[in-house]
């Protein structure tokens, strides 16, 4: 099996921009994608792409690959739309690896684009809640945040988890996202800001709910063999796991742990031979700020149940043993779905060369991250961990 | 409008109107809503059909606002205000999802027993769909 | 062989509207003796309210859902004009698909219809079990003061030859015609009234009288024989002007007056009225029971109390179980808000 590396990355600004559509914003991350790779990027070298989405902003269900790599100038390569809900990206991610990995392609972009903002609010709203059980959840009038809402009462009930610990989560990553160009939003929020926002679907409130957002992103991963062509500091792809879990939360034997976490980290872990203390830093899946929590603890960073007090210590602060979503995460930064995944490679990728935007946010000396990318509830999660 | 077609609404009604569930005859456990293969032992196909009782205690739940519910509840939000959902573990073994009706949503709490009943859950293309809601009790 | 009723239930939806509030949006409110009312859940309809009803009705005999062989379902709201309505109650308690069963609609009187064409059905089967039930929440324009009356409510029985409650001694009809009175025009969900007020009360008082008498003379009865006599309530004043037009007294009256604190129960209004009488009933009572619909008709039925067997909820209890909204908030519930 080959080794692979991870040799650009780029990002559209993410946000709502009536100006672009799913064309224009994957293009604004090819190019940027493009001008990252340091010895230059030869196009025709790109043989396979990955892209993640979700909804084509309503008009193209099928074959939206070819539409957004031909728009690019990639045409006549490999190209497949990968979808599972908000994972996408990150299974795009994987399947870039394994076709790498496999000795099928040389050189491969994974991405992901989504735009979310040209629907209706009631269209919009159909989307927030059609990735969950919609036979059974969304018919009981639920969408997305009361699902994660009744993950986080549970957990409330169970360990003693408060509202302050899922506000610090909005607190941390306003505050990083503050210092991330490309966020959706750049702007700090207080701690009494968070914890009194009007509820949404209690307990959770506004400032637990990341936002509908636009935007694309692009990483080109290829065979570590070539890698030096393109730049003396490769990031590689140590391992990866991917996981799936009942689909309604309920069919769920333990409410308050999403198994399909638990079992990709295990697999990411296993197959990299590392273990939770060896990952510097991680970008994980905030679509709610209880999913943070239990990211914490499914990927062995804090014991089951200990996740508020270990935010509360200031571990997953810039500057903490455990900096979680130094980009601002899915709350600060955005949620748009099929890009999220590689949007959490593109920013691992600068961070572990030293070159994020924002000094400020620069984790130092990193070397050994992880990104973990969750779809809908819960119902696929993948896990990449990458290393210099 | 969440899309549930009329004959995909229509097939689910065994556990919509009747709370029809499936006894694995592998390992005696019972799947609500049904699936293909039991969900406990993973291994068995074989079922026979059980008629649950409706009655279970809250294991978890949610109150719903405006900025939490579907189109297709907003009209109920709006008339009524913040509506209950729970995961409801049922007292034969299964837990389902399902709002909680005829209560006061601050007196909703893990534990509580309920039991379900037919309501009307949405319309959609003037079809009105029927299926189960639980109330307290 | 006697046949009669052998389990009932009521049901009444818990929120309830007092008629300050109708006074304070109108400045008037304009159902006589009615001091409240309730009023359907957002969620629920007459589907609804009748397969809980119902199940209710089963519970209190010992035969199974299955074995019904006869269902009668009454409602002048529908939730379609158009659509076998006693199929989702039907599928949803368990009866047998192979049922008779029967809508029965378009009057106040369905209630007491839908009573007679199931008490016919176990004269033929008397092994039969019928399950008949009256659930209604009318609607009129807010506009109208036909409105103001209009609550919700619903009643289930089961009738057969066996363990019986309460036996059927006899029914009479009186159908004619009456048009202009309470009506509702094709496709329209609202009820109109013409208030015509003396022609009105003509109809209800010739079709009502006419039943009953027909009935207490092929009984050979007279009104003071009766303990409880259940009438009609689009709304508190309306069954007293029929009872004395009878010869029936307030005191007879007063076991089945839901009407007070319910309103006007539409096809429901004489079913839940029976029950609630039935609740308090000792053995050996009479009970006279008169329906009417406006267009128009009347149906009476005597009943025999055998059984000191009781509805495990009592209407009372249903009555009690209430949490009042105001004004606003019932224009919401009631989609009057447009």
């Amino acid at each position: 099996m080959k080794k692979v590396a991870i040799v650009g990355a780029g990002q559209s600004r993410y946000g709502d921009f009536p100006d672009k559509g799913i064309k224009e914003l994957f293009f604004e991350a090819y190019k940027d994608m493009k001008a990252s790779v340091d010895k230059g990027l030869d196009p025709k070298a790109i043989e396979s792409a990955y892209i993640g989405n979700l909804g084509s902003g309503g008009f193209q269900l099928g074959n939206m690959s070819a539409l957004v790599t031909e728009y690019c100038g990639l045409t006549h390569i490999n190209t497949m739309r990968i979808e599972n809900a908000c994972a996408s990206g990150g299974y795009a991610l994987v399947a870039a690896v394994m076709d790498v990995m496999s000795g099928t392609h040389k050189a491969v972009l994974a991405g992901g684009v989504e735009k979310m903002t040209d629907v209706s609010g009631v269209k919009q709203k159909y989307w927030l809640g059609v990735s969950g059980d919609t036979e059974y959840e969304r018919l009981a009038g639920t969408t997305f945040s009361g699902l994660y809402a009744l993950i986080a009462q549970r957990h409330m009930h169970d360990f003693g988890t408060k509202r302050e610990h899922l506000s610090m989560v909005a607190v941390k990553n306003h505050k990083n996202g503050a210092q991330n160009p490309k966020a959706q939003f750049q702007r700090e929020i207080t701690l009494e800001q968070a914890i009194k926002g009007p509820i949404v679907a209690s307990p959770l409130n506004l400032f637990d709910c990341c936002s509908t957002t636009d935007g694309a992103s692009a990483v080109l991963v290829c065979d570590a063999e070539i890698a030096k062509q393109y730049t003396d500091t490769p990031v590689y792809v140590a391992g990866f796991g991917t996981a799936s879990d009942f689909l309604a939360i309920h069919d769920r034997p333990d409410t308050t742990t999403l198994e399909g976490t638990r079992r990709a980290g295990e697999m990411a872990y296993k197959m990299s031979g590392l273990t939770p203390k060896d990952i510097q830093l991680a970008e994980v899946h905030d679509c709610f700020t209880i999913a943070e929590l239990l990211a914490y603890e499914d990927l062995g960073f804090c014991e089951k149940g200990k996740a508020g007090p270990f935010i509360e210590q200031g571990h997953t602060q810039i500057g903490g043993d455990k900096p979680v979503n130094a980009s601002g995460g899915l709350k600060s930064k955005g949620h748009p779905i099929g890009s999220t995944g590689t949007g959490m490679a593109y920013e691992m990728f600068n961070q572990l060369r030293g070159s994020v935007q924002k000094p400020t946010r620069q984790i130092k000396g990193a070397e050994i991250g992880l990104i973990h990318n969750v779809g809908g509830s819960g119902g696929t999660v993948a896990v990449t961990i990458m290393r210099r | 409008m969440a899309h549930v077609s009329v004959p995909m609404y229509w097939r689910t009604i065994p556990q919509r109107y009747k709370m029809i569930g499936q006894k694995c005859k592998k390992c005696g456990a019972i799947n609500f809503p049904p699936k293909g293969v039991c969900k406990y032992c993973q291994t068995s196909s074989e079922f026979e059909e059980i008629q649950l009782s409706g009655r279970g205690k809250v294991h978890t739940f949610v109150l719903i606002s405006a900025g939490g519910a579907p189109p297709e509840f907003a009209e109920q939000e709006k008339a009524g205000g913040q509506y209950p959902v729970a995961i409801v573990q049922l007292e034969e073994g299964p837990k389902v999802i399902g709002q909680i009706a005829d209560v006061d949503p601050k007196e909703v709490k893990i534990d509580m027993p309920v039991k379900a009943e037919l309501r009307k859950i949405y319309t959609e293309e003037e079809v009105i769909r029927y299926g189960f809601k639980f109330v307290p009790g | 062989m006697a046949i009669g009723i052998s389990g009932y239930s009521a049901y009444i939806p818990r929120l309830r509207i007092k008629k300050e509030d109708y006074a304070k949006a109108w400045g008037s409110f304009s159902a006589a003796g009615v001091a409240e009312k309730s009023v359907m859940g957002f969620d629920e309809d007459v589907l609804t309210a009748a397969a809980k009803v119902s199940k209710r009705a089963l519970e209190s005999v010992p035969m199974a859902p299955d074995k019904v062989t006869r269902f009668a379902f009454a409602s002048t709201s529908p939730p379609y004009f158009e659509k076998l309505l006693s199929g989702t109650v039907l599928y949803s308690v368990g009866m047998p698909n192979s049922a008779f069963s029967s809508d029965h609609t378009t009057s106040t009187r369905a209630g007491t219809e839908a009573m007679i064409a199931g008490f016919e059905h176990i004269s033929a089967n008397q092994t039969g079990m019928a399950v008949v039930v009256a659930a209604d929440a009318p609607s009129a324009s807010m506009w109208d003061s036909v409105e103001h009356a209009l609550g919700a409510g619903a009643a289930a029985f089961v009738l057969s030859a066996d363990n019986l409650v309460a036996e059927l001694e006899g029914h009479a009809s009186y159908a004619s015609e009456y048009f202009g009175e309470r009506f509702r025009p094709r496709g329209n969900p609202y009820l109109h009234d013409l208030n015509v007020k003396k022609y009105a009360e003509g109809s209800l008082i010739t079709n009502t009288t006419r039943a009953a008498n027909a009935l207490l003379k092929s009984l050979n009865r007279k009104p003071e024989e009766y303990q409880h006599v259940v009438i009609q309530q689009p709304d508190a004043r309306v069954p007293t002007t029929v009872a004395s037009r009878l010869g029936f007294t307030d005191a007879q009256l007063a076991s089945s007056l839901v009407s007070k604190s319910l309103g006007d129960l539409g096809a429901a209004s004489v079913p839940v009225a029976l029950a609630a009488a039935l609740d308090v009933a000792k053995v050996g009572d009479q009970i006279m029971v008169i329906s009417y619909g406006s267009g128009a008709g009347s149906d009476a039925l005597s009943f025999k109390v055998v059984s000191d067997r009781k509805a495990p909820v009592k209407v009372q209890a249903e009555m009690d179980r209430k949490e009042y909204i105001d004004y606003v908030k019932y224009l919401k519930i009631k989609g009057a808000i447009v």
